[in-house]
C-alpha cells in the first residue's frame, strides 16, 4: 500500500531532488516521448504501442517501448504521477542496475506477452495498449503482497478483507473512472506484480555478483549522480533496519518483503506530529496581528483599485425586455401648450395651503379622467411634528388587469425645500398625455406629496400596508404591485444641459442597475442629453473622478438617509430613481418629458419584476460599475481582521498561563519534563479560562449602547446639540472613570485578552453581516474601528497607554461625528475657521436629521453606531487603560 | 436549613427577574412578539403561534381546525387556549401562560442540576464531578438565554414540549418513573419526536429507582414503562378524538411531520432537500431521513449506557439539528441541558469555534433571510447556506460533547492518560 505522506513544500522539494537515477531517466524518457508525439509527421503511438496483431519478430521492440508512450498529456501526466513514488521505492530497494534490468526485461515483457496471448488467442481482439499504467499496477501488486504478509486483513465491521485485494479494487475504480483504459492490460500488470511479490519471478533478477562486478568495473557509483548501488540499497526506504536479522545473506527480493511495514506504521504518527508541531509553533502566534494589519491594508487598497479599468466593468442592459430607446416618443408639439397651462395652474397655487392645493389637483385629475385618492399623515420626531396630505391619481391601464403599476412622483417641494414648479407641471402634462395612449399594460400612479421626505414615505408605507395607522392613514384606493417609480425633481427654470440621476435608497439599498442604465441609455442615446451621478457635474471618466463618484456614493449609502423622493420606495423592493435636470443647455421641458415617456415605455414592456442585473453595485461613472463580487472582499477583509484577532486572543488566553505553569504547578512541570520538549509543550486543554467577568464587561457595554441610542432619538431637537456635547465629553471620560473606579481591578491579563477577544468577535460578526446588507456602512465603520484591533493594555508603558488612548479618542463615534461635521462645514464654505464653526452649528441639524431619519425612514445607521461600533470602542478604550493584575492565575 | 432557605430565596429572585424581563419585553415592545412569531427561525409549521390562532379560530367557530391545512398542532391545546381570553384582545394572559411554562421548565432544570445526575450516575462517577454548576446557574442560563427569551416571546407551542421533556427527565431522576412516563407521553403527544427519548429515559428511570420498590429486571421495568406511555398516549388520543370529533388530527399533526408536506423554510436541513427532490425519490428519502434520525437512539443508549442523561442530552442536540421541523426553540432546549455537563467542559476542544459558528449563523441567518424574502437580492440558497452553518455549529457541539464525555469515561479506565493528547481513530 502506498504511504500517506504529510505534504509540505520543503519535503516535496527534497523528495524530488533525491529521486534516484533510473526513476529520473524513465520520467525524462516518458516526457520526451510525449513531446515527440506532439508532431504530426511520424505517428509515434502507432510505432511504439503494443498492438497484438502487429507483434512479429521485427516489431518485438514494442513489448519494451509501449510503457513509455502515452496517448495524451493527461495520460502521461497521471501515469508519471502514479509511477514516480512506486518506482523510486523499488529502485532504492533493489538498486539502479537491477531496476534497469528488470524493467527492460521480465517486468515489462512478461505482462506484455500475457496480454498479447490473452488478446490474440482468448479474446481474438486487437486492442492496442500503451502507457506506464501497467508498471504502476505491477508495482502496486508487489506492494500489496508485501502488505498482505505483514498485515493480512483489513477489518471492516466484522468482515476481514484481505489486503492483497486493494490493487484489484483500484483496477476496477480506474476502469470505471478513466475512459478507454485497458482492464486486461492492468490485470496482467497486477498479476505479474503478485507473482513477483510472491517470489516466483525472482529467478529473473540478475545475480548480485554480476551486478557488483559491472558496478565495480565501470565505477558507476562515482560517475553517475543519484545512482543507487547494489550495496548501498537500503531495505526499506527510510533507512530503517529490517526487523529480521536474517537478511544479511539473503537476496533483497526475499528480505524486502518484510521491511515496508514499519514505514506504513510510521507515516500516520509523523503526519500528525507535524501538524501538532505546527500548531504549537510559537512563531505561529506572532503572526495574527500582522495578518490583521495586512487584512486592513489589503481591504483599503482593494477599494482604491476598484476605479481602475481592470476591476470595474462597463454597464449593460441585461433585461432584454426593457428595450430602452427603441420606441418613438411623441410627447411634444401641442403638449407644450398643455404644459404651460398646467404651469400657470401650479403657479396660482403656490402660496395656498396643502389641502387647498390638493383640492385643486384633485379637480385637475378628475378632469383628466383619473381616480383620485388622498392620504393624511403625521410624523413626530425629536419634538417636531411633520404633517401633510398626499394626493395621488391612478391611470388604469387599458391593456392591463390592475395587477401591476408604475409610479410617477412629483413632489410639491424637493429635498432642498425648493418649489418643484416645472416638475409638477410636467408630471400633470405627462399624465394627461399618457391617458390618451392605449398601450399601457400597467397602471400608472401619479403621486403628489407635499414634500420629498415624509410624503412619499407615508404613501409607500401605506401602499404596502406597513404603516402605523395611528400616524399614517390608509390609502382609499390602490392598484397592483409596484414595478418601478420615477420621481421628477425640476425646480430650476429654463433649459437644461443634462440629467442627474439620484439612486440611493434608504439604508443604502439600491434600485436595480438596469433601471439606471435604461434611463442613461435613453438620455444619451435617444435624447442626446448628458447623464451625471452623485453630483459630479463634470466627469472626466479618469481615475480621480471615478473614485470621487464612488466614494460619494459610498458615503450616501453608508449614512443611509433618503436622498430624494424615490428613496422611500426602494425598501419595498420597488426600483426607483429621481431625475433632476441640471446645468444650462439646449434641452427643454419637452425633452425631459420624452425621457420620462421613454422610461415608462421601457418599464411598460417588463414581463416580470426587474430581477436580472445587479442590486449590489458601486457606480463610478454613468457606464462604469463594480459588482458585489469584486468589491465585497474589501469590507469582508476588514471585518475578518477583527475575527482573526479574536481567534488569536482566544488561543493566547488559553496558552499564556501554560508558560507560568512551571512556577506553581509542580505536578504539571514534572509531567512535562518527561515528555519531549517540543512535542508536548502545553497540553492544549489544560488551561481553564475565567470567562465570566470579560463576558459581563462585553455584554454590559453592548447593552449600554441602548442609552445613547435612546437619548439621541428621543431628545427634543433644541436640546440635541447640548445633549450631544455632554455625551461626547462624558464618553471620552468614561473609560478613565471605569478604570479609575476599580471595577476592573481584579482583571488578569487573561481576562483582558478574553474581553478583547469577545468584543472583537462580536464586532467582526456584526460587520460581516452588515457587509451583505450595506457594504458602505460596514466598510466605513470597520475602517474607523480598525485601531481597536491593536488596542491592548500597556501595563509598563504609560506613554504608549495614553498615546493609544488619545488615538482611540480620535476615532470615537462622537468625535468622528464632530470631525465629520467640521470637515463638511469647511468643505462647503471657503473660510476655514468660520466653516468649522458652521459645521458645529450644522451638527445640531445633522442630529435632528438623524433622529428624523430614524423615526420616519427607519434608517438603522444609529443602531450600528451605538450598538456595534460604540460598545466595541468602549471595551477597546477600557482595555487600553487597563492595568492587569499579574500572576496568581487559576489552573484547572 | 438556613442555607436551603437562602437558596430558595435566590431561586425565587431568579424566577422573578426572568418573568419581569419577559413581561417588560412584552409590554415595552408590543410589536416584538408578533414580529418574532413571524420569524421562520422560531415558528415552524408544527409550532407556529400564528397558525395556532387560525386553528383556534376555526375551533371556536365549530369548524374542524384541520380544515384549510394551516393548523398542524395537537388538538388538546385548543380547549386549553380557548379557556384563555382572546389573545388578540387580551394578550397578557397568553404572555403569562408562556412565562409560567418557561418557569416550570426552569424549575425542572433546577431539579435535574441539583440531583448531580449529570456527573455521577448509578453506574458511573466522573472524577471531575466536583466541578459543577448549581441548579441556580443552570436555571439562570436557561432563563436568560437569548434563544429561550426569543422563543418565549414568539410563543410557539414547542415550549410545552420542552417543559414536558424536562419534567420527564426531572421526575425520572427523582425516582418517579410513572410520572416521568406521563410527562413524556405529553411531550410525545404534542410533538411526536419525544417518543424517541423513551429508551434512554427508561434507562435513567431504572437507574434512579427508589430503593424500596426496586423492580429487579430491566426488561420488566421497560415493558411497564412502555405500557404506561402507550396507555397515556392512547388516552390522550381518545380525548382528542372526543374534542375534534374525528381522527383527522392524526394525519394533520403527526402525518405532516412524517411526510413533510409543508415545506416552509426553517433552520433545519429537510425543507430545501425535499424542495429540490424529484417526487419519485421522495418516499425513499423520507424513510432515509427518519431512519437516520432514529438510528442514534439505539447506538447512543447502548454505548453510553452508564450515563443515560448524557444520551438524552445528545439526542436533544441531534433532534435540534435533524428533526423535520427544528427551530431555535429546540436548540434552546439543548443549550439548556448542556450546562449540566460543566464537569466535562475542560475536555471539549472546539468550544470557541462552536460558539462563534453559532453566533455567526444567528447573526447572518436573519440577514440572509431578509435578502432573500424582502430585499429580493438574494435567493433561497443564501438562507439554506446559513442553516447549514447553523447545523454545523450544533453538530460540532454535539460531537464535541460526545467526545468530552467519552474521554471522561476513558480516563477512569486509563488514569495514566489524564491530560495527554489523544485522538480519535
Amino acid at each position: 500500500m502506498p504511504n500517506v505522506q504529510s505534504f509540505s513544500a520543503l519535503r516535496a522539494r527534497s523528495y524530488v531532488i533525491r529521486l534516484p537515477l533510473f526513476t529520473r531517466v524513465i520520467i525524462v524518457v516518458m516526457v520526451a516521448f510525449w513531446l515527440a508525439g506532439l508532431q504530426s509527421v511520424w505517428d509515434l503511438q502507432q510505432w511504439g504501442a503494443l498492438i497484438p496483431e502487429e507483434l512479429g519478430i521485427r516489431t518485438m521492440y514494442r513489448i519494451n517501448t509501449f510503457p513509455l508512450i502515452h496517448l495524451n498529456f493527461f495520460h502521461a501526466f497521471l501515469n508519471i504521477l502514479a509511477l514516480t513514488p512506486l518506482l523510486e521505492r523499488f529502485e532504492t530497494e533493489f538498486g539502479t542496475l537491477t531496476s534497469l534490468a528488470l524493467f527492460f526485461g521480465p517486468l515489462t515483457t512478461i505482462p506484455a506477452f500475457i496480454y498479447v496471448f490473452l488478446e490474440r488467442m482468448v479474446l481474438r481482439g486487437n486492442t492496442p495498449v500503451m502507457g506506464a499504467s501497467i508498471w504502476v499496477f505491477l508495482l502496486l501488486g508487489m506492494e500489496a503482497i508485501r502488505t498482505y504478509k505483514m498485515n493480512p486483513h483489513l477489518v471492516i465491521g466484522t468482515h476481514h478483507v484481505p489486503t492483497w485485494i486493494t490493487p484489484l479494487v483500484m483496477v476496477l475504480v480506474v476502469e470505471a473512472l478513466m475512459p478507454s483504459s485497458s482492464l486486461i492490460g492492468h490485470l496482467c500488470g497486477v498479476g505479474t506484480g503478485y507473482l513477483f511479490g510472491l517470489g516466483y519471478l525472482k529467478f529473473t533478477a540478475p545475480p548480485e555478483k554480476a551486478l557488483r562486478w559491472i558496478e565495480g568495473r565501470l565505477n558507476l557509483l562515482g560517475r553517475l549522480p543519484h545512482y543507487v548501488s547494489v550495496d548501498q540499497k537500503t531495505y526499506g526506504r527510510f533507512g530503517v533496519l529490517p526487523t529480521s536479522t536474517s537478511n544479511s545473506g539473503t537476496t533483497p527480493l526475499e528480505s524486502s518483503t518484510k521491511a515496508p511495514s514499519t514505514n506504513t506504521r510510521r507515516a500516520m504518527p509523523r503526519l500528525l506530529s507535524t501538524a501538532l508541531l505546527l500548531r504549537r509553533d510559537p512563531r505561529l502566534l506572532k503572526l495574527p496581528p500582522y495578518l490583521s494589519l495586512l487584512c486592513i491594508i489589503v481591504g483599503v487598497v482593494w477599494l482604491f483599485m476598484l476605479p481602475l479599468d481592470n476591476y470595474s466593468r462597463r454597464t449593460y442592459i441585461s433585461e432584454n425586455a426593457l428595450l430602452p430607446g427603441q420606441v418613438h416618443t411623441y410627447f411634444g408639439g401641442s403638449d407644450q401648450n398643455v404644459f404651460r397651462a398646467y404651469r400657470h395652474e401650479v403657479d396660482a397655487l403656490k402660496d395656498k395651503s396643502n389641502s387647498e392645493i390638493n383640492d385643486e389637483l384633485e379637480n385637475i385629475f378628475k378632469g383628466v379622467g383619473l381616480k383620485v385618492g388622498r392620504q393624511n399623515y403625521t410624523y413626530h420626531s425629536a419634538g417636531n411634528t411633520y404633517a401633510g396630505e398626499n394626493v395621488y391619481a391612478i391611470l388604469q391601464a387599458p391593456r392591463g388587469d390592475a395587477t401591476e403599476a408604475l409610479v410617477l412622483v412629483a413632489a410639491w417641494k424637493n429635498v432642498k425645500d425648493e418649489f418643484n414648479r416645472n416638475g409638477l407641471a410636467l408630471a400633470l402634462a405627462l399624465i394627461r398625455y399618457f391617458k390618451r395612449w392605449s398601450l399601457w399594460s400597467k397602471d400608472i400612479i401619479l403621486v403628489v406629496p407635499p414634500d420629498s421626505t415624509t410624503g412619499t414615505q407615508a404613501w409607500a408605507d401605506a401602499y404596502h400596508d406597513a404603516h402605523d395607522s395611528s400616524q399614517v392613514a390608509s390609502l382609499p384606493i390602490k392598484s397592483g404591485a409596484l414595478q418601478g417609480a420615477i420621481a421628477i425633481d425640476y425646480p430650476q427654470e429654463g433649459r437644461f444641459e443634462s440629467v442627474h440621476i439620484v439612486y440611493d435608497g434608504v439604508n443604502g439599498q439600491l434600485p436595480n442597475l438596469d433601471l439606471i442604465n435604461a434611463v442613461a441609455n435613453i438620455a444619451s442615446g435617444q435624447m442626446g442629453m448628458g447623464t451625471s451621478l452623485q453630483e459630479m457635474w463634470r466627469h472626466s471618466d479618469k481615475y480621480n473622478d471615478r473614485l470621487k463618484t464612488m466614494l460619494r456614493g459610498m458615503l450616501n449609502q453608508g449614512l443611509g438617509y433618503a436622498v430624494g423622493p424615490h428613496s422611500s420606495f426602494i425598501p419595498y423592493h420597488v426600483d426607483a430613481i429621481t431625475i433632476q435636470p441640471v446645468g444650462q443647455g439646449w434641452h427643454d421641458e419637452m425633452g425631459l418629458g420624452r425621457l420620462v415617456e421613454g422610461t415608462f415605455r421601457s418599464l411598460n414592456n417588463l414581463l416580470e419584476h426587474l430581477h436580472q442585473s445587479f442590486f449590489f453595485y458601486l457606480l463610478m461613472h454613468k457606464d462604469r460599475f463594480v459588482s458585489i463580487g469584486t468589491y465585497l472582499p474589501s469590507a469582508m477583509l476588514i471585518a475578518a481582521n477583527f475575527t482573526i484577532m479574536a481567534i488569536f486572543l482566544w488561543i493566547k488566553s488559553g496558552r499564556r498561563v501554560a508558560a507560568i505553569v512551571p512556577a506553581d504547578g509542580a505536578k504539571e512541570s514534572q509531567e512535562k519534563q518527561q515528555d519531549e520538549p517540543a512535542a508536548a509543550q502545553a497540553p492544549t486543554t489544560a488551561v481553564e479560562r475565567d470567562m465570566f467577568l470579560p463576558l459581563a464587561l462585553v455584554v454590559g457595554s453592548q447593552f449600554l449602547g441602548a442609552v445613547p441610542l435612546f437619548i439621541f432619538n428621543h431628545t427634543p431637537s433644541n436640546l440635541l446639540g447640548p445633549a450631544f456635547a455632554t455625551f461626547s465629553i462624558l464618553n471620552l471620560l468614561l473609560p478613565h472613570l471605569v478604570s479609575a473606579s476599580g471595577l476592573l481591578a481584579t482583571f488578569t491579563p487573561q481576562q483582558y485578552d478574553l474581553a478583547r477577544s469577545f468584543s472583537l468577535l462580536l464586532l467582526g460578526m456584526f460587520l460581516s453581516t452588515l457587509a451583505t446588507l450595506n457594504f458602505s456602512l460596514a466598510f466605513l465603520v470597520g475602517l474607523l474601528a480598525s485601531p481597536l484591533t491593536f488596542a491592548r493594555p500597556w501595563p509598563g508603558n504609560p506613554l504608549a497607554r495614553y498615546a493609544y488612548e488619545a488615538l482611540l479618542a480620535l476615532v470615537a463615534p462622537p468625535t468622528t461625528a464632530v470631525l465629520a461635521a467640521v470637515a463638511a462645514g469647511t468643505g462647503s464654505s471657503g473660510l476655514e475657521g468660520l466653516g468649522g464653526l458652521e459645521g458645529l452649528g450644522g451638527l445640531g441639524d445633522a442630529l435632528k436629521q438623524a433622529a428624523f431619519a430614524w423615526d420616519v425612514w427607519g434608517v438603522y445607521t444609529p443602531v450600528i453606531v451605538w450598538g456595534v461600533w460604540w460598545p466595541a470602542w468602549l471595551v477597546g478604550a477600557v482595555v487600553v487603560l487597563g492595568r492587569p493584575r499579574e500572576g496568581k492565575e487559576k489552573m484547572s | 436549613m438556613n442555607h436551603g432557605k437562602m437558596q430558595t430565596q435566590a431561586t425565587v429572585g431568579l424566577y422573578a427577574a426572568a418573568s419581569a424581563l419577559r413581561l417588560s419585553l412584552f409590554i415595552l415592545f408590543p410589536a416584538l412578539p408578533d414580529l418574532l412569531t413571524g420569524r421562520v427561525e422560531i415558528s415552524t409549521p408544527v409550532t407556529s403561534f400564528k397558525r395556532f390562532q387560525e386553528g383556534l379560530f376555526l375551533y371556536n367557530h365549530n369548524v374542524s381546525p384541520y380544515d384549510g391545512g394551516v393548523y398542524h398542532q395537537a388538538p388538546l391545546l385548543l380547549p386549553l387556549f380557548s379557556l384563555l381570553p382572546d389573545p388578540a384582545a387580551y394578550p397578557i394572559f397568553t404572555y403569562l401562560l408562556y412565562i409560567v411554562v418557561d418557569l416550570l421548565s426552569a424549575y425542572a432544570l433546577y431539579q435535574i442540576a441539583e440531583s448531580g445526575e449529570a456527573a455521577s450516575s448509578k453506574l458511573f462517577t466522573s472524577p471531575r464531578k466536583d466541578k459543577r454548576w448549581s441548579g441556580y446557574v443552570v436555571a439562570a442560563s436557561f432563563l436568560f438565554s437569548p434563544f429561550t427569551i426569543a422563543t418565549c416571546l414568539a410563543r410557539p407551542t414547542s415550549v410545552f414540549t420542552t417543559c414536558a421533556i424536562l419534567h420527564a427527565i426531572a421526575k425520572a431522576i427523582a425516582g418517579y418513573p410513572l410520572t416521568s412516563m406521563l410527562a413524556l407521553s405529553f411531550g410525545a403527544y404534542l410533538s411526536m419526536y419525544p417518543t424517541l427519548l423513551l429508551p434512554p429515559l427508561v434507562l435513567l428511570a431504572y437507574d434512579r429507582q427508589r430503593v424500596d420498590n426496586t423492580t429487579p429486571s430491566l426488561l420488566q421495568f421497560a415493558s411497564r414503562c412502555v405500557a404506561t406511555v402507550s396507555l397515556c398516549v392512547s388516552l390522550l388520543f381518545s380525548v382528542s378524538y372526543l374534542v375534534t370529533g374525528s381522527w383527522e388530527f392524526i394525519p394533520s399533526t403527526y402525518g405532516i411531520q412524517l411526510t413533510l408536506t409543508d415545506l416552509t423554510p426553517n433552520v433545519g436541513l429537510w425543507w430545501y432537500f425535499f424542495i429540490e427532490m424529484f417526487d419519485s425519490f421522495r418516499s425513499f428519502f423520507l424513510g432515509v431521513f427518519w431512519l437516520h434520525l432514529s438510528s442514534y437512539v439505539g447506538g447512543l443508549s447502548i454505548r453510553i449506557r452508564s450515563q443515560p442523561l448524557v444520551v438524552l442530552t445528545l439526542l436533544l442536540g441531534i433532534f435540534a439539528i435533524f428533526k423535520p421541523y427544528p427551530s431555535i426553540s429546540d436548540a434552546s432546549l439543548f443549550l439548556a441541558v448542556l450546562p449540566l455537563f460543566r464537569h466535562v467542559f475542560p475536555l471539549m476542544r472546539y468550544s470557541f469555534l462552536t460558539a462563534s459558528t453559532i453566533l455567526y449563523s444567528t447573526c447572518l441567518g436573519p440577514a440572509f433571510y431578509h435578502l432573500w424574502i424582502y430585499a429580493g437580492s438574494g435567493n433561497a440558497n443564501f438562507f439554506y447556506a446559513i442553516t447549514l452553518v447553523w447545523s454545523l455549529g450544533l453538530s460540532l457541539l454535539v460531537s464535541d460533547l460526545t467526545f468530552a464525555v467519552l474521554r471522561d469515561e476513558w480516563e477512569v479506565e486509563r488514569p495514566e492518560m489524564v491530560g495527554k493528547e489523544i485522538r480519535q481513530i
